[in-house]
């Protein structure tokens, strides 16, 4: 299996068709699926070539099902007793003290994710009494930077919650405490085979997935009707993209597509990645199914198209936000809400952001953004000239700190290892993610807060059935610098006009060989 | 005959000296008593981090390892430095920023402190108004600053395109052209109220009467500023001028919150482009390089401003 992840034409995911012949969009709860022969052989085998051996085991859910009627089946049918179940692992009276940090909820975030991170800090005081946790809530942008300081200085937390980006560079790096799921009483097949790559380094598990995300694509459907665009079809390819791009800004003078190419944030490499893979480039073979790292590919005619694609919409149609180049997405939601932006790769969070934003507004602009909700569709995001789709697959770890880089040089790790069982339990792994990503622990899809979430959460089915195309970013230890400087660089080199197309991807390429050590 | 050798007649000549030190230090014990908690606290804060960059400037630190993994290379980050295109870039962007927000900076906080001196009604309350930019936070000044200048719905473009002055937003900080000027704006803005107090101050302390003689001697009110006031200012002006140019050397929160450097690094200061490659790019090496680079050029501003306070303080004794 070579495709890993990526659908081509010929062998393409049934659930794209969504079963209606309206290509790139799945209606909501209507979803009949086409071949599902078809489908499971693509899902298995893309899971199956994501799986460490060890994992073929029996994973709680049958991944070879996966499908949102699948995923709606198989919600609330068993109960979890997170107590009881962490009592197991450190018992509920232990005595001890953790220092803490994690990435937490920020401004782009829904007020419900808010919510149920303090639910949890409560629970867990609640929980385990005699813990003394200190907490420390950093944004996805500063984390790594304040973590790397800290490292510096041996004054670390005890354990701290990541994003997928950063395990591998800690974990290289020998930062990191050896952790696998059984170390917190779960098993290694209770979590998504493309994210337990992502924590481990040279065979060795230093982590445990919190939650895995893929992000989706949404659009105004009205503003697609006033551009003459048929409202209830998204753009079926990224060349679709540009051209709806500039059909709604020219027919209404407002943004077409939601572009982001700000530097050292995580949102620009979430949405440039999909379109670089979908052309068929990559910074290396990250797309396929064993990557080897070997060869930079960001010069290559492939990934020298998709950049070329968002310089056609930035600078020769100007169909996209100006802003881009300072913005990040939190920027682009309440755009996307005033109904100034036509479309948008977007993350699951997003429906409740905007549900946030709308009754924070007042006036006219309230019944303004509530027309833009309920005109808000989501689809699979757009395949490149191949027929390939793919996706960033995203998401957070948890880690144990070696006593070393501690502040104080002790870890306690009974505290530590209470707060990761609580964390990466079915319970609280989609609790935490119940608007915003999915549960790290597979069993997450069993519980009745899944079933709830499958009814209150809308969209959720979409961007669920993204995950198989999830590509995790290269496990290297080099991939944050890749991913927050390197590419957006890149961008910015080219749409500022600082460079031509070429001259930006050649000179990106020759940064990550220089990074990679003169590969 | 008695041979005097060198060594020894410097040992002679110094040792009534180094005892009349030593018994200065003595009478004086308790004046060091008291400064040594504070001298004990720089060394520990700003000391020993400096020596540590110097050293930390001489090592190769491969972001993929660990810091203690390092190894010597003697001026090698110096040269990537100097020999990096970027850095030139960066450099031109950081002499830009800090000449032209200090030089502009001053002119404007001159003029409003001239306007000031003068009495008439609401002097007070304009005063007041006008020292809100320096006391608001950096921070939120430059979010603010952010959505002002934003090139889709800043409030700038709409008014211009409002008045039809312009048929769309003009794009402030997404260009490479036009994002550092208006970050200097926003400098300016932060930085004008502090160069009026200190002009301010200054003026408080031209003679009255002096300007009163010029005045019966017939000379005009650019005359009277010309020779009267502006050379009774001019040490105060260094002064200011040196505290901006510091500052303005070292500002980091408006151009990072703003615009993170780009796009395309042309809004990168020495300050942001030496965060980025530390704490970023983890070439903790080359940023200590480029962190003593940055050190010395503010050794050799603090030296001409501590001259220009001595300057002051031997005209005063003088006086």
């Amino acid at each position: 299996m070579s495709i890993l992840a990526i659908e081509t034409s010929k062998d393409r995911f049934a659930l794209a068709q969504g079963g209606m012949g309206e290509p790139g969009r799945i209606p909501m709860t209507r979803i009949t699926l086409g071949s599902a022969v078809l489908r499971g052989t693509v899902v298995t085998a893309l899971m199956a070539s994501l799986m460490p051996t060890s994992a073929l085991a029996a994973p709680p859910v049958d991944l070879s099902k996966w499908s949102p009627e699948y995923v709606r089946s198989i919600a609330g049918t068993q109960d979890f007793d997170t107590a009881a179940d962490c009592a197991k692992v450190t018992p509920l009276d232990y005595k001890g003290r953790l220092t803490f940090w994690y990435q937490g909820v920020f401004e782009g975030d829904p007020d419900l994710l808010r919510q149920y991170y303090k639910d949890f800090f409560e629970t867990f005081r609640k929980t385990y009494p005699n813990i003394q946790l200190e907490e420390q809530a950093l944004t996805y942008n500063d984390l790594l930077d304040k973590f790397r300081t800290a490292l510096l200085g041996n004054a670390a937390p005890m354990a701290v919650r990541l994003q997928i980006l950063g395990g591998t560079e800690f974990a290289s790096k020998g930062y990191l405490a050896p952790l696998k799921p059984e170390d917190v009483g779960y098993s290694t097949e209770d979590f998504w085979p493309g994210a337990m790559k992502a924590v481990t380094w040279e065979g060795v598990t230093y982590g445990i997935p919190t939650n895995n995300e893929t992000m989706a694509f949404i659009w105004n459907a009205d503003i697609f009707k006033r551009a003459g665009l048929d409202p209830d079809k998204a753009p079926a390819t990224w060349e679709d993209v540009v051209k709806y791009s500039k059909q709604i800004h020219d027919k209404l003078g407002i943004a077409g597509y939601g572009l982001v190419a700000r530097k050292n944030a995580g949102n620009t490499p979430y949405r440039f990645m999909p379109q670089l893979w979908a052309y068929g480039g990559g910074v290396f073979d990250e797309a396929t199914a064993n990557p080897t790292y070997e060869q930079v590919q960001l010069d290559s005619p492939q990934s020298k198209a998709a950049l070329q694609a968002s310089y056609d919409m930035y600078v020769r149609d100007k169909s996209v936000p100006v802003s881009a180049l300072t913005n990040q997405q939190a920027d682009n939601q309440p755009l996307f809400v005033a109904g100034q932006l036509g479309m948008m790769i977007s993350h699951p969070s997003d429906y409740n952001v905007m549900l946030d934003l709308q009754k924070k507004a007042t006036g006219t602009d309230k019944d303004k953004a509530q027309t833009v909700i309920d005109n808000m569709r989501y689809g699979l995001i757009p395949t490149g000239p191949d027929g390939k789709r793919a996706v960033v697959f995203g998401g957070s770890n948890i880690h144990i700190l070696k006593p070393e880089y501690v502040e104080g040089g002790k870890v306690d790790e009974p505290a530590a290892k209470a707060i990761i069982c609580m964390w990466t339990s079915p319970e609280w792994s989609l609790k935490m993610a119940y608007a915003g990503s999915n549960p790290g622990n597979l069993n997450g899809f069993k519980t009745k807060w899944m079933k709830e979430r499958l009814d209150n959460i809308k969209f959720l089915d979409v961007t669920t059935s993204m995950l198989p195309y999830g590509i995790p970013f290269p496990a290297l230890p080099q991939a944050p610098e890749i991913m927050n400087i390197i590419i957006p660089d890149m961008l910015q080199n080219a749409l500022t006009g600082a460079m031509t197309v070429d001259e930006a991807a050649d000179d990106a390429a020759k940064k990550v060989k220089d990074v990679m050590g003169g590969l | 005959m008695t041979i005097v050798t060198g060594k020894a007649e410097a040992r002679r000549r110094l040792q009534p000296g180094t005892a009349g030190t030593l018994r200065k230090i003595w009478e004086h014990r308790a004046d060091y008593a008291y400064v040594l908690p504070a001298i004990a606290v720089m060394l520990i804060v700003i000391a020993y981090p400096i020596y540590y960059t110097v050293e930390l400037s001489f090592f190769k630190t491969p972001p993929g390892l660990q810091l203690r993994d390092k190894t010597f290379i003697g001026f090698d980050n110096y040269t990537t430095i100097l020999t990096s295109q970027v850095f030139w870039k960066v450099t031109w962007n950081t002499l830009i920023w800090t000449l032209g927000s200090t030089f502009i900076s001053f002119v404007l906080g001159f003029a409003t402190a001239l306007a000031l001196h003068r009495d008439f009604i609401g002097r007070g309350v304009l005063r007041a108004i006008l020292i809100i930019p320096w006391v608001i936070s950096a921070v939120a000044a430059s979010y603010i600053w952010k959505w002002i200048y934003h090139s889709d719905f800043g409030i700038i473009g709409a008014v211009l395109v409002g008045l039809g002055l312009a048929d769309r937003p003009p794009n402030f900080i997404d260009n490479v052209s036009t994002v550092l000027p208006s970050l200097i704006v926003v400098n300016i803005w932060r930085e004008f109220p502090f160069a009026m107090i200190m002009m301010m101050a200054g003026l408080q302390t031209v003679p009255d009467q002096l300007l009163r003689a010029a005045k019966v001697d017939g000379a005009s009110a650019w005359q009277r500023f010309w020779h009267v006031t502006f050379p009774h200012l001019r040490n105060v002006s260094v002064v200011t001028m040196l505290l901006l140019a510091v500052a303005n050397f070292n500002s980091f929160i408006i151009p990072w919150i703003m615009t993170g450097g780009g796009p395309s690094n042309a809004s990168h200061i020495w300050i942001t482009h030496i965060y980025e490659l530390a704490f970023g790019r983890q070439r903790w090496g080359v940023a200590s390089a480029y962190s003593v680079l940055l050190f010395l050029t503010l050794m050799t501003l603090g030296y001409f401003y501590v001259r220009a306070l001595s300057g002051n303080e031997r005209k005063e004794g003088s006086a």
